[in-house]
């Protein structure tokens, strides 16, 4: 929970990026992975054991908390790397570890670092609440529960007085935005089966985001089957029902997705911190929903379904493969220098080109995700309408750009036609 | 002649490539990857070259089941 009482906006953070998207956006704590050992082991974007202190720096700055993901199976040849992996966050003064794998939960307890209990080991009930309360402060609810479940919970917290090892009521968390498994929260064999790719060791490879077909091997006719993507679930979304999830008493509300871009982690966040300051103002509305689901449809997303959290049965199916995202986004040119006093942003375009009146995204390790739309520019130091590849652009810039930053052209996608036509 | 590479920064530690190999394999207690034995490294590849063919078998293996698709094994 925030200091001001409020549920906590948990933001996911693949790197620097992604994480200062969390931060520009209002979230309350990120949570990342570093080398190989978290849910997300084949992400090319994991922070390394050196990024620790950096990443703590930034986000205190902001008051924000910052827990490592060490949520994967262990073997034995990983408890040395485990235990300097703790070591060194509990060192870098990193908030808490976010863990499954026992090895892990006990020594980080024995070194005093506080645990947050992994999504992997599926809470469901209340005991299993008591039994990790000997250890861990914070416990993620597996995505299966209902919001009466969960409120049972929280509820057996208060009455039975659960404390974790803070002396604190243990905390309860609840996933509110980003993909869903078709298996118990990625408890998933699939891709272990199929592709020797173990998703417990965070090496998951998708295999229920694809299509299938159902063949008779007798005659070698296909079936036709209503939904060829039989096993892709729809992305969950609790923002139109955020009040009743927040009245659970669930404490933090985390966003899925270390995987995805920071323009992603910006929009969502945002759209979420404005709905859980509208609920504590009073001021949380259908209208309100309306225009932060739009906003949330323009980032990666398989459509949206409230989950398990109203008791239904898995029958929301994505249906087509990849995101239907109603915006995509367009290289357009990487930063080249940033000009403080006159806050004028100097870019060579590389791909593409651009125009005056586009939506633009800017992305970088520190400049996070910046979207604007372009009024004017200056093509070659003289003031033009478009741009093409080659060009040196500059334009005004109420943020500081980077070498590192990349331009990108924000466009709607068939999505947001089809979407239109819908409505 | 057998040459056996290995991308090691990829590596998930799974351990597959010990089960099949284990002559050749072994995983690191310092950072949990795969190491190949006796390999020598050049910008982040491990390679081990070999006349002793009898060692291709249970290292494609290992080749074909590494999730992270890192190691090539070739027979020359």
């Amino acid at each position: 929970m925030t200091r001001d009482n409020k549920i906590e906006l948990m933001a996911p953070a693949g790197d620097f990026a992604a994480m200062q998207a969390a931060l520009d956006n209002g979230a309350d704590s990120i949570y990342f992975g570093v080398e190989q050992l978290n849910m997300r082991a084949r992400a090319t974007v994991n922070f390394t054991m050196d990024d620790l202190e950096e990443i703590v720096e930034r986000c205190e700055a902001k008051g924000v908390r910052t827990y490592l993901t060490l949520n994967t199976i262990i073997f034995d040849h990983d408890l040395k790397v485990i235990k300097k992996l703790v070591d060194r966050a509990k060192e870098a003064k990193i908030t808490a570890v976010i863990a499954m794998d026992q090895a892990v939960i006990s020594y980080a307890h024995s070194v005093g670092l506080e645990i947050h209990i992994s999504t992997q080991l599926n809470i469901t009930n209340l005991e299993t609440v008591k039994f990790y309360s000997h250890f861990a402060d914070t416990m993620v609810m597996a995505r299966e529960l209902s919001l009466r479940q969960v409120k049972f919970i929280v509820d057996g917290i208060i009455r039975d007085d659960v404390r974790g090892p803070s002396g604190q009521l243990v905390e309860v968390e609840v996933f509110g935005h980003g993909a869903l498994c078709m298996a118990t929260s990625g408890k998933c064999y699939l891709s272990l089966h199929d592709e020797n790719s173990s998703a417990n060791r965070g090496a998951c490879k998708q295999e229920c985001r694809r299509a299938y077909e159902v063949k008779d091997l007798e005659t070698g006719n296909i079936l036709k089957i209503e939904n060829e993507y039989i096993m892709s679930p729809k992305d969950l979304a609790v923002i139109n029902f955020l009040d009743e999830l927040i009245e659970t008493g669930a404490k933090v509300l985390k966003i899925e997705g270390r995987g995805r871009a920071p323009e992603y982690v910006a929009t969502v966040i945002r759209n979420y911190r404005e709905a859980i300051d509208a609920y504590y103002d009073g001021t949380f509305s259908d209208e309100k929903v309306a225009d932060w689901m739009e906003s949330l449809r323009t980032v990666y997303n398989r459509d949206f379904w409230g989950g398990y959290l109203y008791g239904k049965e898995l029958g929301e199916w994505a249906g087509t493969s990849g995101s239907q995202a109603t915006q995509k986004k367009t290289y357009i040119a990487k930063g080249r220098h940033y000009y403080p006093k006159p806050e004028i942003g100097e870019f060579l375009v590389e791909a593409h080109g651009m125009k005056i009146g586009e939506h633009l995204l800017i992305t970088g390790p520190t400049t996070g995700a910046q979207e604007f739309v372009l009024e004017s520019m200056m093509v070659n130091d003289v003031n033009a309408e478009v741009a093409k590849r080659g060009d040196v652009v500059t334009m005004k810039l109420p943020f500081r750009i980077r070498p590192s930053d990349r331009m990108y052209k924000i466009e709607k996608t068939e999505f947001a036609q089809k979407k239109l036509i819908e409505q | 002649m057998v040459i056996i590479t290995l991308q090691r920064n990829k590596c998930i530690g799974c351990n597959y490539c010990v089960e099949h190999a284990p002559n050749q394999w072994a995983m690191s207690g310092k950072d949990g990857k795969a190491v190949l034995l006796h390999s020598t490294e050049k910008k982040g590849f491990h390679t081990i070259k070999t006349w002793d063919e009898e060692i291709y078998e249970e290292n494609k293996l290992a080749q074909d089941n590494c999730p992270a698709k890192i190691i090539s094994v070739k027979k020359v």
